[in-house]
This record gives C-alpha cells, sequence and structure tokens, in this order.
C-alpha cells in the first residue's frame, strides 16, 4: 500500500472552494456524502449504479429554466506557465490549468468537490481488492476514436509510471493499483493491491487519472498535444505563452460547453494581469487580495473569492535522540493556544480566511466544524498557554527556529505574526525564509526545528493524515518521538475500509486526537481571488484550484 | 588590422570556455536541485524513485561528467532537452531567440535615434532650459529601474486608454504594425536607461569636441554652425558613444528578462527566468551561454569598429 501523502510545495497548492456563483448541479448529480453511501453499499458487494445520472443523454431541464447562450471565446490569464501539458505525471499546478479543459477522468468533481460519474457510468466491486468500471458507451475522443476499456488499461499504466515529461515522482499519490485488465469492450476491472479507499478520490482527481486513447504517446507529442474527451480540444500549445482550446463538438455533455473558444495566456506579472483585465485584453483573472480590492470599483469587472483547500500550518520535528522544549505536548498544546488564527487572518489576509484543521474547511464531510475549531481546539487562550508552559516548565521560554518559504509573501508574513504572538510565552522565534525548493529538500530531510508550511489538495482525507502512521516513511523522519495507537488505528483502518460511511468517524476520531496531541498545529485556510469581467457568467472560485468553472459552467453574455 | 581582428577573436574562446564552466557551476549551486522541485509534491519519496528521476532525465554522474557531456553536445549544435517539457532547447532558443533580439534592437533603435539628438541638443544649448531639462531627464532616465517604468507604463495605458499590448506574440514577417504595437511600450522600458547614458555621452564628448582648436578654425574660416556641429564635432563625438551602446546591449538584456515577465513576451529573458524557477538546468545553461556570447560578440564588434573609427587603437 503506497503511503505517500501529496505536495507541501506552494506550486501544489489547490485552492478555492466557496464559489460565489456554484456550477448548476447536472440532473442526477451525486453528492460526496451521497457518494459515501454509495460506497458503502459498493463496499457490501452491492451494484454502484453509475451514479448517477445515467446517460449523457438523462439531463432533462428543469421547466422554465432557461439555457445559458452557447458562443463565445474566453481569454483567461495564468499565473504560471503550465511548462507542458503531458496527461500523466504533472508536476506543477500549472500543468494541469493547460491540460485540464481537454481531458476528463472515469470520475470527476462539481464545483463542490461532489463525486461524480464521468467516463464511467457505473461500477461494481466484486471484492475488497477488485473494482469493474463498467464505460459511458458512444463517448468519443478529440481525434472521434470511442472510449473503451482497453484506453483505460492504457491510460492505467501511464498513471503507474509516467512518460516523460511526466515525472515518476507522482506515482505517490497513486493509490495501490495492481492493474487493469478488459472485461469487455465497455469494462474495465480494476485491481488493488490492498483494499485502498482511496481510488474513488483519484480516479475523480483527473490531474493524475485522466483517460488517453491507447498508444497516444505514439501519436502525439504529449508535452504539446494532446487527445482527450473533454469540453475542449486543443488547438495549440505555445510554452510561455498560451494554451488555445475550442469547443469539443462530439462533447458527450450535451449542450456543452457553452463556449466556442478558450484560451489559457500565461502572465505571471500580477500588474499586467491587472492592467489586461481593465483593458478587457483577458475576462478574468487569479489576484491577490490587494489587487482584487483595487479593481472592486471598476463597473466592468467583478471580484470572486473562496476559501481554498490550501491551508498554513506549524509543523515541529520530534526526533529520537533530541530533547526540544516542543517534546512536551505541553508545550504545543501552549503553543496551539498561543496562536491568535484570527489575527493571522485579519493582519496577512485582510480578514479572508478560516481556522483549518489538519483537514481544510470545505473538504467534503471531513474536516472538524468551524465552532469545534474556534471555540475548543484551536481557542486563543493566553492563560491557558502561560499556564501550560509552567507546567511544562517552560516559564521562561526558549529559542527556535522557524523556517517558512520565501515566496509566497504570506508565509513570511504569517512567520512574523507567530514570532510576535509566541513572544508572550517567552518563545523567541528566528524566522528563515527560504527558497521553495531549498524548503522542500529541507522539510523532506526533516532537517528543521520549526517549519511553516502548507498543505493542499488531496484525492482523498488519507492524503492529511496518513504522515502521522508509522507506515509512513515521512513520519520516521519528523516524528519518531510521537506515539498515539488510537491514532494510528484511526488512520490504518480508514485507509482499508472501503465502506465510506465506517471512514468519517474514524477520520473525526484522529483529527480531534491530533488537535490535542499537535505534533503540527494547523492554522488557516487561505481565500483566493479571481477577477473576471461582467459578461463572464458562472465562473466560480474551485476548490481544487483547477478553474474548473471555465470547462462547462462559464458562458458569456 | 588583421592581426588585431585575430587576437580579439581568439580572445574569445577562453573567455567562453571560462564562461560555459562558471555558468555550469553556478546552475549547479543554486540551492535545492531539479530533483528536490520535482518532488517537492512528495516529501515521503523513497530514494530509489528519486534515482530513478535522476537517471530519467540524464543527471546521474559526477558534475565533471555531466559538464563534458553538455559541452562537447553544445559544441555540435545540441544542447539537450529541457528537463521540465523534453523540448529540445535549441528549439526553444530558436523560437526565443528572435523576440529577443527584436526587443533589444528596438530599445537600441529608440536609445540611439533620441538619445543622440537630445545630447546634441544639450550640448549646444549649454545651461539653457533645454539642457537642464535634457540633464534632468537624463538623471530620471538613469535612475529609473526598467521593470518598473514597464509597470507603469502597462497600468498608464490600461487605465487611460483601455489599452494594452497584444498578449500574444505577433511577429513582425505576419503583421509589422501590430508586431511595433506589441514592442513599443517594452521597448521604451528598457531604452531609457541607455538613452540616457547615450544623451549624457554624447553631451559630454560634444562639449569636448566643440572647444578643440579644429573646430574654433572651422568657424574662424566661416563654416556653417550646423555643419560644424554635425559633419565635425558629433562625428567625432560618436566614437565613445559606440563603446557605450556596445556595452548597453548587455543591459538591455538583463532589462528585457523583467520586462519580457511584465509584458508576457515570450523571449529568452522570460525563458530563463522560468527555468531558473524550474531549476532546468540544460535550458538555463544554454540561455545564459547564448547571452554571454551575444553580449561577447558584440563587444567583439564594437571593438573592432573602435579599431575602423580610431586606427591609432589598432596600431597600439
Amino acid at each position: 500500500m503506497s503511503d505517500k501523502p501529496v505536495s507541501d510545495n506552494p506550486d501544489h497548492e489547490n485552492r478555492g472552494l466557496v464559489s460565489s456563483v456554484p456550477e448548476p448541479p447536472a440532473e442526477g448529480d451525486l453528492n460526496r456524502r451521497d457518494l459515501l453511501k454509495k460506497a458503502g453499499q459498493v463496499g457490501a458487494g452491492v451494484l454502484a449504479v453509475g451514479a448517477l445520472g445515467g446517460t449523457a443523454k438523462a439531463a432533462p431541464r428543469r421547466i422554465g429554466q432557461k439555457r445559458p447562450p452557447r458562443g463565445g471565446k474566453v481569454t483567461w490569464a495564468l499565473e504560471q506557465d503550465p511548462v507542458h501539458i503531458a496527461p500523466f505525471g504533472a508536476i506543477l499546478t500549472s500543468n494541469h490549468w493547460g491540460k485540464a479543459p481537454m481531458y476528463e477522468s472515469l470520475l470527476e468533481w462539481d464545483s463542490k468537490l461532489n463525486e461524480r460519474a464521468a467516463l464511467a457510468v457505473s461500477w461494481k466491486v466484486v471484492d475488497n481488492k477488485t473494482i469493474d468500471f463498467f464505460l459511458r458507451k458512444g463517448v468519443k475522443f478529440h481525434n472521434g476514436k470511442e472510449v473503451t476499456a482497453a484506453d483505460v488499461k492504457y491510460s492505467v499504466e501511464q498513471m503507474l509510471n509516467p512518460p516523460l515529461p511526466g515525472s515518476i515522482s507522482t506515482v505517490g499519490q497513486v493509490p495501490a493499483i495492481e492493474g487493469v485488465s478488459v472485461r469487455g469492450k465497455y469494462t474495465a476491472r480494476l485491481r488493488l493491491k490492498a483494499p485502498d479507499a482511496r481510488i474513488y478520490g483519484f480516479l475523480a482527481w483527473n490531474r493524475y487519472s485522466p483517460i488517453v486513447p491507447q498508444g497516444m504517446y505514439q501519436q502525439v507529442n504529449a508535452g504539446r498535444e494532446g487527445i482527450g474527451t473533454g469540453p475542449f480540444r486543443l488547438v495549440d500549445f505555445t510554452p510561455n505563452d498560451k494554451v488555445e482550446y475550442v469547443r469539443n463538438q462530439n462533447y458527450w455533455k450535451q449542450g456543452l460547453p457553452y463556449l466556442d473558444a478558450l484560451t489559457l495566456k500565461t502572465l505571471p506579472d500580477e500588474q499586467a494581469r491587472v492592467a489586461a483585465l481593465r483593458a478587457r485584453a483577458v475576462d478574468g483573472a487569479t489576484l491577490s487580495a490587494d489587487s482584487a480590492k483595487a479593481l472592486a470599483g471598476d463597473r466592468n469587472l467583478k471580484v470572486l473569492k473562496g476559501l481554498t483547500a490550501a491551508f498554513r500550518e506549524l509543523q515541529f520535528t520530534l526526533k529520537e535522540g533530541e530533547d526540544k522544549p516542543w517534546h512536551d505536548v505541553r508545550v504545543r498544546q501552549a503553543v496551539n493556544h498561543a496562536i491568535n488564527r484570527q489575527e493571522i487572518i485579519d493582519k496577512v489576509y485582510s480578514g479572508n480566511g478560516e481556522y483549518s484543521g489538519h483537514v481544510p474547511p470545505g473538504y467534503g464531510p471531513w474536516p472538524l466544524s468551524r465552532a469545534e475549531l474556534r471555540n475548543k481546539y484551536e481557542k486563543f487562550d493566553l492563560p491557558k498557554a502561560r499556564a501550560l508552559m509552567k507546567a511544562a516548565g517552560q516559564q521562561r521560554g526558549f529559542s527556535v527556529t522557524l523556517t517558512t518559504f520565501s515566496t509566497p509573501l504570506d508565509f513570511g508574513q504569517v512567520a512574523a505574526v507567530i514570532k510576535q504572538q509566541l513572544q508572550k510565552i517567552n518563545i523567541n522565534v528566528n524566522i528563515v525564509a527560504q527558497e521553495p525548493g531549498t524548503f522542500a529538500a529541507a522539510n523532506g530531510r526533516g532537517a528543521f526545528e520549526w517549519d511553516l508550511t502548507a498543505r493542499g489538495m488531496r484525492g482523498d482525507v488519507d492524503g492529511y493524515l496518513a504522515e502521522f502512521n508509522p507506515s509512513a516513511s515521512i513520519y520516521r523522519i519528523w516524528y519518531p518521538k510521537y506515539r498515539n495507537v488510537k491514532v494510528w488505528r484511526d488512520i490504518g483502518n480508514g485507509r482499508i475500509t472501503l465502506d465510506q460511511k465506517k471512514r468519517l468517524p474514524l477520520y473525526k476520531d484522529a483529527q480531534q486526537r491530533l488537535l490535542t496531541d499537535l505534533v503540527q498545529v494547523p492554522l488557516v485556510a487561505v481565500t483566493k481571488f479571481q477577477v473576471v469581467n461582467r459578461r463572464i457568467n458562472n465562473m466560480y472560485v474551485a476548490f481544487t484550484d483547477f478553474n474548473t468553472g471555465l470547462h462547462t459552467s462559464v458562458y458569456v453574455k | 588590422m588583421i592581426g588585431y581582428i585575430a587576437k580579439r577573436s581568439l580572445l574569445v574562446i577562453p573567455t567562453l570556455f571560462g564562461i560555459s564552466v562558471v555558468i555550469f557551476a553556478m546552475v549547479r549551486l543554486l540551492p535545492g536541485d531539479v530533483i528536490d522541485i520535482l518532488f517537492g509534491g512528495d516529501v515521503t519519496a523513497d530514494e530509489e524513485v528519486k534515482q530513478q528521476a535522476r537517471e530519467q532525465l540524464g543527471l546521474t554522474g559526477s558534475y565533471p561528467e555531466q559538464y563534458w557531456r553538455w559541452i562537447s553536445r553544445a559544441f555540435q549544435g545540441d544542447f539537450g532537452d529541457s528537463l521540465r517539457n523534453t523540448e529540445p532547447v535549441s528549439a526553444i532558443l530558436r523560437d526565443s531567440l528572435p523576440i529577443t533580439l527584436e526587443l533589444i534592437f528596438l530599445a537600441l533603435l529608440i536609445a540611439v535615434v533620441v538619445g543622440i539628438p537630445l545630447g546634441v541638443i544639450s550640448a549646444t544649448r549649454r545651461d539653457g532650459t533645454r539642457d537642464y531639462a535634457a540633464r534632468v531627464g537624463g538623471l530620471v532616465g538613469v535612475s529609473i529601474p526598467s521593470f518598473w517604468l514597464a509597470t507603469l507604463l502597462l497600468l498608464f495605458t490600461s487605465r487611460v486608454f483601455g489599452w494594452v499590448p497584444s498578449l500574444s506574440y505577433v511577429s513582425p514577417f505576419d503583421d509589422l504594425g501590430a508586431n511595433l504595437a506589441q514592442f513599443i511600450l517594452p521597448a521604451l522600458s528598457i531604452s531609457v536607461f541607455t538613452m540616457a547614458i547615450v544623451m549624457r555621452m554624447v553631451r559630454a564628448t560634444m562639449l569636448e569636441v566643440l572647444g578643440q582648436d579644429y573646430v574654433r578654425t572651422a568657424r574662424a574660416k566661416g563654416v556653417s554652425r550646423s555643419k560644424v556641429v554635425y559633419r565635425h564635432a558629433l562625428r567625432n563625438a560618436l566614437i565613445p558613444v559606440v563603446t557605450v551602446v556596445g556595452f548597453e546591449v548587455g543591459v538591455l538584456m538583463s532589462g528585457a528578462a523583467i520586462v519580457e515577465i511584465v509584458f508576457g513576451i515570450p523571449g529568452v529573458g522570460y525563458t530563463l527566468l522560468q527555468a531558473i524557477a524550474n531549476r532546468d538546468y540544460p535550458v538555463i545553461q544554454a540561455t545564459t551561454l547564448l547571452l554571454a556570447v551575444t553580449f561577447i560578440v558584440f563587444n567583439l564588434i564594437v571593438d573592432l569598429l573602435y579599431g575602423v573609427l580610431d586606427p591609432r587603437i589598432t596600431q597600439g
């Protein structure tokens, strides 16, 4: 069983959740909660009838509901170049921004992170290590070829061993897939090495699990070209410049997409994006809170914002052979209660943010409630913090080095606020800002005292908690002295429990215990801002940070 | 003269060798290697998988071995493939170099076409209003960072005129007008510093030349003021300007890197900065080497031109 959690690199952060203009769910959509129920049945060997939703044609519109107009072209500014648009092994989030409009997976997420059927119309759990996926018939790739089980087999093989220009480093995101066999033209059997509940999230997260036609890598230069089933067909990708798409005329979701064409233009400089928005040279872009605020008064533009899956956290090392003050749980608890998260949100994020636990707010049903975090686990309580320091014999405090990213700039600002706050319990924090590559390398080696770091989007809740289980190799690097058998059991059982209903209490319990043990101190979830031209309708800040609204939700008027 | 050219050209070889070693070493000395970046998303990755990735990217072997592999291929025109998108580096440069060269050419053109007349006016109207205006302008020109000016210009035109240069590169061979419209702001942004330097240089040398005996003699013989200024004084005053312009190519190249980012122009500077962020060694090495070669070649041309303009130098 793979034990590898996902990204610490800001490149991998996937932001955004609360959609200001949410995507209207299609008829027959299944939300995450429904899916949990379904999957529970699936675990018991019951046929999961395609989630949902039947065939593409089964999307009758509600009476009186006006269909958005089709047509128009949208140009969206990307803040980072995709570098390449290969379907497998993409490292950067921007890789996915570039390729996402043309690729789809067996499952998909909607704007609220509900999983629903996509290229698979239904599936059946044969046993706890075998799942049959039944494909939607008649779905065609952009080259006109119909999607079959052979394509699924080929695609999964590439996921397990991504060819260049993808990177093999992404295999850590793949659950315990052993392989796929073709059971019929439209039936693919997926075999797992061990029961692994992460499989559904993985198959919905098309960042890592797109379906491509068999032999695609022999047919095209996959770094610059692509053949998918998505709503848009690639016209041209010019690195460091733009990605151009046109509508997939044969898209299986009838009537979608609304747009005729979509262009993604790389504009790394924020002021250039601001100028381009003002001049209507682009229709939308992600901006900082300050820039978004500056544009709020422009009558041609509107500001969208949403909470993000990315959250900031304080991370400790608890190594054998060391005796640091924070090895005492009371010191860690004191730190937790001495940190005023609301002050961080106000000072660094201009009031835009939310308290985060180990699972960020908005990640389906998994995170602890806002009230639990604010009033109990993450409550700012200076007297309590001081009492805990005293009880640990640390009332005189200590000095510690806190390492963080040099960019994005908010990391340094959060560190500065924390430094100020912890002075009140006599902890002297020395801040060291490092370039992201250096930071990531040192973090992976456990070469730090405290790190101010980040977590991003995960395909499954396990991705947020796996590192607290000794089966994760990073556990032995970061906190081998940490012991909590109940947490270990929760996380271990959570991964192999296919009945999602039974998983939920396990992960809730683990989070509560972790917020008492505090080997990591989650801080705040960050709000993402996007500014769009007023002619753009139905765009939303996607929780997954993949600009998914552009694909089938946005229309122009 | 031939001996002078040969001597100057031969000096390029050890210079290039030294530069290639420095570039290779500097790239390796950047904190955090490409494997760290690639695995930044997976702190739990095994060393075995990392080694696989190194082999996949051809990053195995000692640094001297890697250097030899790189430089021996580079001599054959093969700069390797990008580590991040596997595109041949030569193809990346083939696309981006003409863009940057055009930007630099336009910036130089603006600097020279505006800077020289300003210098002449300033020198011939010494201590007058126009001289003071030109000198203050020159001071502003050398003080203002090109990236800041670029941002200001962009925000100004978007706010006041609701216009920004085209966001997608337009080749001059497809549409010259659109191409010039796209390049005018970026070229202006990076030309201002060079323009100020040229203006100052022309002014200073013109003042010096205008005080020479032969100028006074020419005037005494009844040659018109404008003839003296343009035929005698300016011609001699331009000799140091040629040198300055040659050196300014380096300044323009560094300015272009940032300005390309601001305007989203996919030139060499833009490519280089992206490659540095991604630790894309082959792209960084080839791009830096190319920029160094461009700089060396310009300086060589300046040296040779200087020899032509002032034969005393070759004789010395």
